[in-house]
Order: structure tokens, then sequence, then C-alpha cells
């Protein structure tokens, strides 16, 4: 009878032993790549959200990693079972994650209409790879004209009377330039390329780094750069930060990132990037950077990973992270909030987005940079037209495609 | 001869342990070629099954009655499993809209057709990814991606899924889930009893004859009939290996012609109820790109020259494992019989005290260096990408061919009509970049860091501790930012440096724009680097100097510089030759600079082997091709490393 | 002093200053960069039309606005203190772990004729000839996957040591070569230990190779970042170097910030130094003890 009874005991602790244990078995982590405010925000929704489901027993940490081991790190990681339950990254590495296998998990099965319908126009399609979805579309930047309010008064419409206006506040010798962006970038560069109707991939993945229209929006930088003589030589990002504070740059391309970097009593406003005349009064559609939310394919709790992530691209979530986190959330939803709405800043990338479009997410997009930079500078330079550096760049890129897409 | 004094002799033993080696070793080979026999041979079978099952659904979802078709699908799934004993399971999926049109599995609720539950997710996934591979190859044009799911679960059973196209579209997949009891493969050891036991016992009775005749054997005689012997049992093993092997796969492809006919007589049962229709060749056995191998014909005929040549395949990559064996085994008669096995030996306890001290450092060096660098170099052989990571090793191997590409390809320069334009993505190119860019920083480091030690270490200099903490500031200081304000030092316009040419009265130069000016930025950035680390080492050097020398010089009247060229340099010699040697091998490999710098500027003329083999391997992503760069690197380190370290030697003999 | 010895002094003075601006000019702009407050890398700033001495006055480093804005936040937005802590440990035990290692194994390649000495020599020398592009995965696999080392100080020490090592033994070879062997023959008259003659002896004698292969492994693991932002788990784990790149982003940089955590990730290293150089400076009065 005793031995029945210490039996007895001995199971209840172990069932409350076993019951404690399930209920910190679901500890979620999640990897970002945030720091100042956009870290604080999100560990404020995180903290929000394990308020929420605490007595669901699920806890989420969070972990900050720096950008530059970011990607390598759940590459090493991820497809050998370590690793988080859920991260954020942009989609440009979407299409290499799904093709190298093992990291992302494809959440279609998961999607019902109601979520699908929550985001912003575009937003998706980033997450979506040959045909299924990968992730939910948290965020997204784009660049679009930033100008110095004591320099220009009315931001130019069109690129006639961004030549113009640029023009008239460039002096080269003493180092003003009315526009200042990093032009020899393909990233920034897209945005010009895109008003032509150019395009990095086409039809599906083919690569077109030469499409006619490619070789126009180059014709037209080329134009820029040499004869109007609007730009300055070699610029890195880092150049136009500075010159910009410096009062140097009186109109610059850049993203939301760039506002963090304006220094203290530098006045400025936001405009929608010009329509180019060349094209035809096209607007100029800037590439989108899309950061998604993926479930890790080495989770232990999926089901559990994705209801963060969904929690994550809520509305609820999407007002913290846009208003303290200064992010432009993909939730439509939060864009009628009224903070988000009254807010100049928000408001004008999100003018931006109705001409934008989404950042191809092929893996082979990574093999076109450097061959895309390097024509570029080829032909600032004035070492080749465009149309050779280009078809160069387009033998180049297709070269190393090939010698991805092998067959067996 | 007793056993014990047989063994006593170093070739007796080398036999008996090649012997024991290659048989075994052999006979593992077998084992494994006969696993994967039997595995084709299952997954060949079950695959049948499920593309026959697939074009059922295919045409019952194409039927003009579609639902009514989609629920004759019970039938068909349900005829097909009692006319198969073995097949264990079948489900139709159709993964567009998620529903689970039909299964025999148990652990499946009905009624179906009925939509996929929250913890099916995988089946959906599985849809989706057949779906996507098939779009996938055919919008590129090639088979990289696999359009069958083979999952082997253990060794008995196996799992197919097969998807069946609607109008051009994969809607869907047939999965079959079989389990065959298979006999547990074990290695034939009877006859690696025979390989290792029939030539020690020849050999011991030759020994014995030898020894009845009162003389020994010559050592050569003794070791060439021991490799005769070792040579002749392993032909004989692997002659029977490769005849069983032939048999074998004759008698496989006999039975899955059967599972064929068998097939085609359900497909023919059942085709009434969705309307299907069996073409007149054989479309179900395929492999895993959906490609007909056309061993077995549409009427259940074997195709005598695709049969063969499956087998040649087998037997080529067969005998490839068996000619390793043979030479681990003939390598290890060797060794023991050339008495190497007991130099060995006597010298680790000869020298177990130096080997102690050594011992930690070089177990340190194998556990971190040593496999990833077999890594390295495996990889090297194989085209991985990102792409087909996850293939095996067989599949991807290549061979030398990275190899032949990179040290192939000697078209430097190319243009037309006298119009030469350098191929700045060509190896030697590149190589002879970075053979400049070693030679110029590790001169400029050394010469820079030794003047400035000796002007450092003058006896009485003041203040020489302040410049020593100042100058050591370029080590100290993270690299990223200062190559960074280097980086902006060098702009065009907003640099300092032009700003400093322009007040002598000199031009603006564009840094970045000519592949000699830029590679001018890299070196006075590295050199700016890398003189600390050899001051301070030189520094360290002078040290070991003994005041005596130069107390002597001084007497017999030497002048400075005779007592720097003969007593100062020879001194530091011990110092200063290895951190040569090794900041040789860093500047080759220094990654850093050039990729912050002027990144490889204009048009990558100015890449070294290092940045262009980071390039190929995270920009764009061949693996492979980016292992073999990283070797080609390695080995010519290592033929600079042997030859350096032999001038060395010559000198250290003369001094 | 001697007057020519006067004029020599003079002249190396001269030399040296010269020498030593040309050597921090670069890091006069990081520090410029550092204490503007700002996060803008500084750019020459010239007149219309602009004379020497304009020119000469954009180039020298200095800042608009001197602010200790950047330390602060850097020191109080994220934990670096302890992320200073955390790289401290790691380097200390990689210097201890390192400098050990490498002495016994460069003892016995100095004094020791055995087999395979030459063989494992080269050894050392050719595991920094594989470049480190593809060592990341295996690294992983065999720190975090099998020695399950991860998140570790351990699994950083073991690479970054191992890492250090060849330089060590190769340099701290050449030294003890350089230590006549009748020092310690006389020694073993006396009847001194092999233990006894390698702390008691060698070592002392080699003090400055020590030094500098200290030194050089303190940096090995004080300045590495990409193996610990892989390797740790916790933000609380992180060394400093991993610290520094959060200020590096995929957009955008605050290099005033990056700036600043690099002159304060690098005083450690200075002030080793500091105390290190008394094994560096002329050494001519130890060496009655040698020859």
């Amino acid at each position: 009878m005793k031995s029945k009874l210490l039996v007895a005991a001995m199971a209840a602790i172990a069932g409350v032993w076993a019951a404690q244990a399930s209920a910190a078995a679901t500890a979620l982590t999640v990897w970002h790549a945030y720091r100042g405010l956009e870290k604080e925000a999100f560990e404020k929704v995180v903290a929000t959200y394990n308020r929420k489901m605490a007595g669901k027993g699920v806890e989420v940490t969070t972990l900050a990693v720096p950008y530059d081991a970011y990607a390598d790190k759940i590459t090493a990681a991820v497809p050998r079972g370590k690793g988080p339950d859920v991260f954020i990254f942009a989609q440009d590495r979407l299409g290499g994650w799904v093709e190298g296998g093992k990291t992302v998990e494809p959440i279609s099965f998961y999607l019902d209409d109601a979520t699908r319908g929550q985001f912003l126009p575009t937003m998706l399609d980033a997450m979506t790879y040959r045909g299924t979805v990968y992730g939910l579309p948290l965020n997204y930047k784009s660049i679009t004209l930033i100008y110095n309010t004591k320099l220009v008064k009315t931001p130019p419409a069109t690129s006639g009377e961004l030549v113009k206006l640029a023009r008239s506040l460039t002096d080269a010798p003493v180092g003003k330039f009315g526009l200042v962006y990093a032009y020899n970038d393909y990233y920034y560069h897209a945005a010009l390329q895109n008003a032509f109707g150019g395009r990095a991939f086409d039809p599906g993945p083919k690569p077109t780094l030469n499409a006619p229209e490619n070789i126009a929006a180059m014709d037209l930088l080329l134009r820029w750069a040499n004869t109007d003589r609007i730009l300055p030589a070699e610029p890195s990002s880092a150049l136009v930060t500075s010159l910009f504070n410096e009062g140097k740059a009186a109109m610059v391309f850049s993203g939301p990132w760039f506002l963090g970097e304006i220094a203290a009593g530098v006045d400025y406003a936001l405009a929608p990037l010009p329509t180019i005349d060349e094209a035809g009064g096209k607007p100029m559609r800037p590439w989108l950077t899309i950061e998604g939310v993926y479930v890790s394919q080495s989770s232990a709790h999926k089901d559990h990973a994705y209801e963060l992530a969904r929690y994550l691209a809520s509305e609820e979530a999407g007002v913290v992270l846009t208003v303290e986190g200064r992010q432009l959330h993909a939730n439509k939803a939060v864009y009628a909030h009224k903070e988000v709405a009254d807010d100049p800043v928000l408001a004008a990338f999100r003018k931006q987005l109705d001409n934008a479009t989404p950042m191809p997410n092929f893996a082979e997009m990574t093999v076109m940079w450097s061959p895309a930079t390097t024509a570029m500078n080829t032909i600032v330079r004035g070492a080749a037209t465009p149309k050779v550096a280009l078809d160069k760049a387009q033998a180049s890129v297709e070269k190393d495609i090939a010698a991805l897409r092998k067959g067996r | 001869m007793t056993p014990r004094s047989l063994l006593a002799q170093p070739v007796a033993l080398g036999l008996v342990l090649g012997a024991l080696a290659a048989a075994l070793l052999s006979e593992w080979f077998f084992m494994q070629a006969r696993d994967e026999l039997l595995a084709d041979r299952q997954q060949r079978a079950v695959v049948m099954q499920a593309m026959a099952l697939g074009d059922q659904v295919a045409a019952a979802e194409a039927g003009e009655a579609s639902e009514a078709g989609v629920d004759r699908l019970a039938g068909v799934v349900q005829h097909w499993s009692q006319r198969f004993a073995d097949i264990a399971s079948i489900r139709i999926v159709r993964s567009a809209d998620a529903t689970l049109l039909a299964s025999t599995d148990a652990n499946d609720a009905g009624p179906f057709p009925r939509r996929l539950a929250r913890e099916e997710k995988a089946l959906y996934d599985l849809g989706q990814t057949l779906r996507a591979n098939a779009e996938t190859n055919a919008a590129e044009g090639v088979f990289r991606k696999k359009q069958l799911d083979v999952v082997r679960l253990d060794r008995t059973r196996l799992r197919v899924a097969a998807p069946y196209t609607v109008d051009g579209e994969v809607r869907g997949f047939a999965q079959v889930q079989q389990g065959v009891p298979a006999a547990p493969i074990r290695p034939d050891l009877g006859r690696a009893a025979l390989v290792i036991g029939l030539p020690v016992v020849v050999f011991a009775l030759a020994m014995m004859a030898w020894r009845r005749r009162g003389a020994r054997a010559p050592p050569a005689v003794e070791l060439g009939l021991a490799a005769v012997l070792l040579a002749g049992a392993l032909y004989g093993q692997s002659t029977a290996g490769l005849r069983e092997l032939a048999d074998r796969h004759q008698a496989y492809a006999a039975e899955l012609a059967q599972t064929y006919n068998a097939i085609r007589q359900a497909f023919d049962a059942t085709a009434s109820l969705t309307g299907a229709v069996a073409g007149g060749d054989n479309r179900w056995d395929v492999d895993e790109y959906l490609r007909p191998l056309g061993v077995i014909g549409g009427d259940g005929s074997l195709q005598r020259a695709a049969l063969d040549a499956t087998l040649d395949i087998r037997e080529n990559h067969l005998r490839r494992s068996l000619w390793s064996a043979a030479v681990l085994g003939a390598g290890l008669l060797a060794f023991i019989g050339l008495g190497y096995g007991r130099r060995l030996r006597q010298t680790l306890v000869e020298h177990r005290i130096a080997y102690g001290y050594v011992t930690p450092a070089i177990a340190g060096m194998l556990v971190l260096v040593f496999f990833p660098f077999v890594y390295g170099v495996t990889l090297s052989f194989t085209d991985t990408t990102l792409f087909n990571e996850n293939l095996s090793l067989r599949e991807l191997w290549i061979g030398l061919k990275n190899y032949a590409v990179i040290l192939g390809d000697f078209h430097v320069v190319r243009g037309t009509d006298g119009d030469w334009v350098v191929n700045y993505q060509n190896f030697y190119w590149t190589l002879f970049i970075t053979v400049m860019w070693t030679v110029c920083n590790v001169a400029i480091g050394v010469s820079v860091g030794l003047v400035l030690a000796l002007a450092l270490n003058t006896k009485g200099l003041r203040f020489s501790n302040v410049y020593r903490v100042l100058l050591i500031l370029p080590w100290a200081i993270p690299n990223y930012i200062t190559a960074l304000t280097w980086r902006g030092m060098f702009h065009k316009q907003y640099g300092v440096i032009n700003q400093m040419i322009q007040i002598f009265g000199g031009e603006p130069v564009s840094w970045f724009d000519t592949a000699f000016t830029s590679f001018l930025t890299g070196i006075v950035t590295n050199g700016w680097l890398s003189f600390p680390f050899m001051m301070v080492i030189t520094l360290g050097g002078l040290q070991s100097i003994p005041q005596s020398a130069y107390e002597a010089a001084y007497v017999e009247g030497a002048t400075r510089w005779q007592q720097f060229r003969h007593i100062t340099l020879p001194y530091l010699k011990p110092t200063l030759i290895p951190a040569i040697i090794i900041s040789v091998v860093w500047t080759f490999n220094m990654f850093n600079i050039i990729y912050l710098v002027s990144g490889g500027e204009p048009a990558g003329s100015n890449e070294i082997l290092i940045t262009q083999a980071y390039k190929i391997a995270f920009e764009k992503y061949q693996y492979g091709y980016a292992a073999a760069y990283s070797v080609v690197i390695f080995m010519l380190l290592l033929v600079y490393g042997v030859f350096q370290n032999r001038v060395t030697r010559a000198t250290e003999a003369i001094a | 002093m001697s007057a020519a010895e006067n004029r020599t002094h003079v002249m190396l003075h001269l030399a040296l200053g010269a020498f030593t601006l040309f050597a921090i000019y670069p890091i006069l702009w990081v520090l410029t960069l550092a204490f503007s407050g700002g996060q803008s890398l500084v750019v020459v700033d010239l007149p219309a039309d602009p004379g020497a001495l304009d020119r000469l006055r954009s180039v020298l480093p200095w800042p608009k606005t001197l602010s200790l804005q950047n330390f602060v936040d850097v020191l109080t937005q994220e934990p670096f203190a302890r992320w200073l802590f955390n790289s401290a440990i790691v380097a200390g035990l990689t210097t201890l772990l390192g400098v050990f290692l490498a002495c016994t194994a460069a003892y016995a390649f100095s004094r020791f004729r055995f087999p395979g000495r030459r063989t494992g020599m080269m050894m050392f020398l050719v595991s920094q000839m594989f470049p480190g592009t593809l060592m990341m995965v295996p690294l992983f696999i065999i720190i975090v996957k099998w020695l399950h080392l991860g998140n570790t100080y351990a699994g950083l020490v073991i690479v970054y040591a191992v890492t250090a090592i060849p330089f060590c033994v190769w340099m701290l070879k050449g030294y003890f070569d350089t230590i006549p062997v009748e020092i310690e023959e006389s020694a073993i008259m006396d009847g001194a230990t092999p233990a006894t003659i390698f702390f008691r002896i060698i070592l002392p004698l080699a003090k400055p190779a020590v030094a500098v292969t200290a030194l050089f492994s303190f940096m090995t693991g004080w300045n590495e970042f990409i193996l610990a932002s892989i390797f740790m788990d916790e933000e609380t784990a992180y060394t400093a170097p991993v610290g520094l790149r959060f200020f590096v982003g995929g957009f955008s940089s605050q290099w005033g910030y990056f700036a600043a955590g690099s002159i304060i990730v690098s005083l450690p290293v200075v002030a080793l130094f500091y105390y290190l150089q008394k094994y560096l400076i002329s050494g001519l009065t130890a060496g009655g003890v040698k020859g």
C-alpha cells in the first residue's frame, strides 16, 4: 500500500515535471538584423506577443545578428538543424535558400484568403518563389526623392525639371551637385531602367541585362553624368550621406535607411521619384526590398512559428513597427491609422510604392550585381558604350547562370 | 615454420595485413553494389506503379465527368492494392486544391475526397514541389530538378510519389509505398577468407621450401612473390564479384519486365473506370527526371543495348572502387614489407619526448585544419553549386574538370584587328596581379618595418616608446574602418590625396579608373597596415643579438653598414625569414583590403586570386569551382613554401 | 653623448616624426569622424576658387564640431562593455592557449632532431595556405555540430588559438634557435630537469619573442568577427568586433559610431602593446647572458 502511494506521488511529481517541461517546450527563437529604433520596436512587439501567449506556454526570444554575418549565419546553421524557428530577411536571398534547400519552410498551405488579402499590392509576390509562398511580408523599402528644403523649394516632377533644377544647383569645382545618388549601383539604377520598361529577367528566369530598354536607360544616365554634369564622380553611399549633410547635395535618391543618417539641422523633405520624359513620361519605378518573416525548416514548432510570423505581419504589430520602428509595414491596414497617415515621411514612401516593383528574388540576381556594376562603371568612365558594356555583362551573366542551372 | 615466426617477417606480415584490408574492403564494395542493385530494382518497380497510377488519375481528372471519374479512383486504388500484395499503401493527392482524393493508408481517415488536414501539410508541400520542379525544368530547358519524389524509409520500405499532369500542369501526385522484406545482405566472408588465406599459405609454403634448402630468399624475391600472390588473389576475387553483379543485373531486369507486365495488366483492367489509355511504349520505367530508361519495351521485352549500357556504368563504378582497394592492399604490403612499419614504431618510441612536446599543437591543427581541408579538396572535384548541394557526391563528381577549366584557359588577351584587350577574368592575369601584389606588399612591409625597428632600437633615443606606440596604431585599429578611410582619401574629387597633389601643383588623379593606379591604392593601404607587424617582429628579433658581437666589431673598426650586414642581418634571419614566409602566405590570401578599397576596379583588373575565389563562391554560387580555385591557391603557396624552405636551408648550411 | 651621436638623433627624430605623421594621418581622420558627433565620413570642403592655403586647411583632419556623442551612444545604446569583457576573455584565453602550445612545439622543433621535424614545421605553414573562404561551413560543423561548443567561449578560443599557432611556432622556433645550446648543456651539468630548463632558462631568455607571439595571438582573438557572429547565439555572448559590425547595415552605416567603437576596441591592444614593449626595448644590456 505504502509503495503504491509512493508510486502515485512519484507519478504526480513526474506529471508536474512533464507538464512544466512541455509548457517551456515551445520556446521560439527569432533572428533579425535590426538595431536602434527598429530593434526596440521589434522587441516591444515580441514582448507583447509573449504576454498574449503566456497562457499557452509559448515564449519567444530574439537575437540580433550583424547584417554582414547574417546571411552566412543562416546558411551555416539552419540547414544543419541549428538556428532559429523564425527569421527575418529581405527577399533577395529567398530564391537561393529555396534552391539550396533545408532552409525556409513553404507556408502556402497555412495561408488563408484573409491573410493573403491583408498585404499591400506586390508584397506577397516577393515572398513567392516558383509558385509557392515561403514567407509573410513584413515591410518594404524603396528609394524615393529626398531633397534639401533650403536648396529646393518645389521638387521636380519630371526628368526635364529635374535636370534643369539640378543644373542650376550644381557647382562642380566647389563640390556641389544638384543630384547625388549611387548611380553606379545597379540597385539604385534600376529605378531608371524600370521607367523605360527595362528588366533584369524576362521572360521568367531568363536574364536580360542588355534589353534595348536597359540600354536606353543607361544612355540617359550617361547624359546626366557626362553631358548635363549634374552627378559627382565615384558616388559611394557613404559619399552621398556626407554630401547631403554638408549641403553639397540638393537632391538624393535614397531610401528610409538614409533618413537616420541625415545630420541634425539639415532640413529635408520627400517626394516621389520624377517621371522620365525620355521614356514617354513614365515614372521611375525603383526596386522594392521586401523583408519577410520566414519559418525555419529546422524548427521543431512550425505551427507556433507560423503563428508568430502571422502576428508580426498583423495590423497590431505593424502599427508599432511603423510608428516606433520607422519601418514601412506590409500590412495595408496600418496605413489607415492616423499616426501613420499623417506622417509625411511614411506617406511619401507609401506613395512611392504605387510606382515600384519588387526586386527579383531569384538566386541568380546575386550573380548579376558584379557584372552590372562593372558594366556601369565602364560606361560612366566612357570606356565602352552602353550597348557594348551591357552585351558583355549579359554574356558573363549567361555563362554563370548556365553553370548554376546545369541539367543532370 | 610457425605462424609466429612467419608473422615476424615483415613481408609476410605485410601480405597478411594487405590481403586482409583489400579483401575485406572489396567484399564491402560488392555488398554495396548488391545493395544498390536491390534498391534500384525496388525503386523502379515502385516508380512504375506510381507512374501508372498517375496516368489513371490524370485520365480520371481530365475526363468529361471529372467528379465521377474522381469517385471511381477509389475503385482503381482498391483494385491496385489487391492485385499487388507488396504495396503497403497508395495515396492520391490533388495538391492544387489540397485535396486527398483517395488513400489506402490506415492512418488517413476517410471519407475521400476530403481536404488535407493541418498535420498533412507535408503532402501539400510535396505536390507543390513536384509542380515547381516540373515548371522549373520546362522554363530553363534543362533537367536539374528531380520530378519524382523517392524516399527510402528504411532498408525494406520505399515511398515514391509521381506527379500527374492535366492540361500541361502538374495538379497532384500518386504516392505508392511498398515494403518488400529483403534478406539482409552479408559480405561473402568465405570468399574473403579464401582471398586472404590462399596467398598467405602459398607464401608460407614457398618460404618453408626455401628454408628447407637451407637458404633465405632474397628480400626482393620475397616481396615480388607476395605482390604477385596478392594481385592474383584480388584478381580472382574481383572477377567473381563482377560476374555475380552481371548475373544479378540480368536477373533483376527480367523480374522488372515481369513487374511491368503485371502493372500493364492492372492498368488495362482498371482503364475502363477512368478512361485511361496506355500508350504503345513504356512511359512508366523512368529515371527521377521522368526520362524513360528504355530498358523495358512497351510489350515487356528487354532491350539488350540499353540493358548493357546500364550494366557498364555499374561495372565501371565498381571496378574503380576495387582498384582503390587493391592499391590500399599493395600499399600496406609495400609499407610493412619494406620495413617502414617497424621503423615507424621504433622512431615513435625513440623520440617520444619530442613528439610529446609537439603533439598538443599538432592535434589542434589536425582537428581544425584537416577536416576543412579534406572538405575543400573533395568539393573541388565536384561541380557543386548552390542549386545542387543536396545531390550525392557521386552525382556531383566531375574529377579534375574544374582544374582543367581554371588552368587550361590561356586566353589572357583577346581582341580583334590588333585591338587587344586583357581578359581580366582569366586565371593567369589574376595570378600575375596576385604575385605583384604579394611581392610589393611584403617588400614594403619588411623594409619599412626593418628600418623603423633599427631606428627605434638606437641606444639612448628619447621618446622611442612614444614612437613605438604611435606606429603600432595602424595594426591596432580594426582595418575595416581604416580601409574605408583610405578609400575615401583616394576619392577623385573629395579625397585628401588629390588635394595634396593639387597643393603641390599636380593634377587630380582618378585612382580607381586605371589598373595601375588602382593597384597602387591597394599597395599603399596594405603597406600601411602591415609594416607595424614587421616592425614588432624585428624589434623582438633584435633582442637576440648579443652586445658582445657589436663590441667586437667596434674594436675591429667595422663601419655601420658592415655591422648591419655581418651582425644584425644574420642574427635577425632566424626570426625574420619565418615571418617573411608567413607574411607572403597571408598577403597572397589578403582578402579585406582589395575588397574594401578598390573592389577590384576597374573591371575586375585588380582582383587577386582569393577575392576571385570569394566571388565565385558567394556571388556566383559555384562552390565546387571556387574550391578548385582555393586548392590551386594552396598548391601555388605550397610550391613556394617548399622552394623557400630549400633556399633557406641552403643558406643556413653556408652560414 | 657625443656631438655626432646628437646629430644622428636629431636626424632620426626628424625622419621618425615625419613617418609617424604619415602613419597616423588616416587614423586622425578616423578620430575626426569619431569626435564629430555625426555619422558621415568627412569630405573635402573647398571655396569657389581654392588657394593652396584652402587646400591645406581641407586636408587637416579636424572636426567642425567636437562632440563625445558617438562614444556615449556606442557605450550606452548597446551592451558594449559586456562585449568588450567577452572579447577580453576570449582573446586572453587564446593568448594563453596559443602561446603555451606554440612554445612547447617550437621548443621541440628547435632543440630536438627527430624524423618528421621538417614535415611538422611545414605542416604548420601549410595550414595557413588554404584560403579561409571555404572554411566557415566546415568549422561550423566541427565546433557546433560535432564538438557542441556553439555559443561558448571555448569554441572560439580553440579556433583562434589554432589559427594563431602556426605563426607563433615559426617565430618562437626561430628565436629559440638563436639561444645557444651551451646554456642548456651547462644547466644539465648542474642537474636541472628538462622542465626547469624550459621554464626557468629558455622561456625567460625568449621573452621578446614570447611577447611578440602573445601580442599576435591576442590580436587574432580580439579582432575576429565572422566566426564569432556565427558561433554565438546570444547577444550577451557576442564579442566586441561583432558588436562593432552592428553599425554597418545592409543599406546604411553609422560610420561615426563605427569609428568611435573602433577606437574603443583598439585601446586595449595599444595598452597591451605598451605593457609588452618593455620586452622589446633594447635588450643589448641583457645580451651578457648570451653568447
